[in-house]
């Protein structure tokens, strides 16, 4: 049976931020140093602005398909955009609380024939006490079969 | 790699350029570390086999690598990563191994303390041998809102 959204933890681990952070390239020690961030006036480390994507190790692909059901071809399938809109940063060692659904899917006509299909997942992540951290909308494009 | 600037907000004007951040030139070694990092093993990005299997010359990156570098540039140029508000990305032509990842930007508009740019990251490098791609192409074309 599909569901309507999927909740789960998300961990803001500080050996993921720092594996995160690195893998983009970042030395900046407000994500690796407790103390470099303390001076900054953070309570830990902030993890880099993209890090939710992480949110795939919690919700795997297949297990998204299967609850939300979307029944998307994966072989047709493109990261079309991608959104995040921040209240705050995550900070390593806090768990967030990510709730995801799918809040917008529609095809439009291609200039050229065939059509695309764009799905948006939002998942807002909020704090243990309830307040919003950051919303993330993952967009992907699935394009037509007959695409030549 | 890069400190974040000090900015102020009477520093900011309208249609002023943010400069120019580089990354690479991408290794496969960045996309398996992205892999790990991420959670996303989309093996398209690091099996040549599967790469080839599914129509793609190689491996690439994942669209969120390179969105993870262009954030980078925008928390650097900005004081850092807390100062971004909302970062939203448009994902226009695939990154291969050996590329450089140029990221620019330009100040749009400053409004209520909110500052909005649009941002690019561009791929730079000879591509994969026998597609004959530009030797530049634009990879991502995004928007954040800033506030200092």
């Amino acid at each position: 049976m599909v569901e309507t959204e999927i909740t789960f933890d998300l961990p803001v681990d500080p050996d993921r931020v720092a594996d995160f952070a690195t893998a983009v390239g970042e030395d900046n020690p407000v994500f690796f140093d407790a103390d470099a961030a303390r001076t900054q006036g953070f309570p830990g480390p902030l993890a880099p602005p993209t890090f939710t994507v992480t949110q795939i190790f919690q919700v795997p692909r297949d297990e998204r398909e299967r609850r939300l059901g979307a029944n998307l071809d994966y072989a047709r399938v493109l990261h079309g955009e991608q959104e995040f809109i921040y209240e705050r940063l995550p900070i390593a060692g806090e768990t967030l609380q990510g709730t995801m659904r799918i809040a917008k899917d529609f095809t439009k006509e291609g200039k050229r024939g065939g059509s695309m299909r764009f799905v948006t997942y939002e998942s807002r992540f909020t704090d243990p006490e309830g307040d919003l951290v950051l919303t993330a909308n993952y967009t992907l494009i699935e394009t037509a079969k007959d695409v030549g | 790699m890069s400190e974040p600037s000090n900015v102020t907000l009477d520093a900011i004007t309208p249609g002023m350029d943010l400069g120019e951040a580089v990354f690479g030139p991408l290794t496969r070694e960045n996309f398996v570390a992205y892999a790990n990092a991420s959670g996303d093993d989309n093996p398209i990005h690091q099996d040549e086999e599967y790469a080839r299997a599914s129509g793609a010359p190689t491996v690439f990156a994942m669209g969120m690598l390179n969105a993870g570098y262009l954030a980078h540039a925008v928390s650097d140029w900005f004081g850092g990563p807390q100062n971004i508000k909302r970062y939203k990305v448009r994902f226009t032509n695939r990154v291969w191994p050996g590329d450089e990842v140029v990221c620019t930007g330009k100040v749009v508009s400053i409004g209520s303390g909110v500052i909005k740019v649009t941002v690019e990251a561009r791929r730079r490098g000879k591509g994969p041998e026998g597609l004959g791609l530009d030797e530049e192409q634009t990879a991502i074309v995004g928007e954040a809102d800033i506030v200092l």
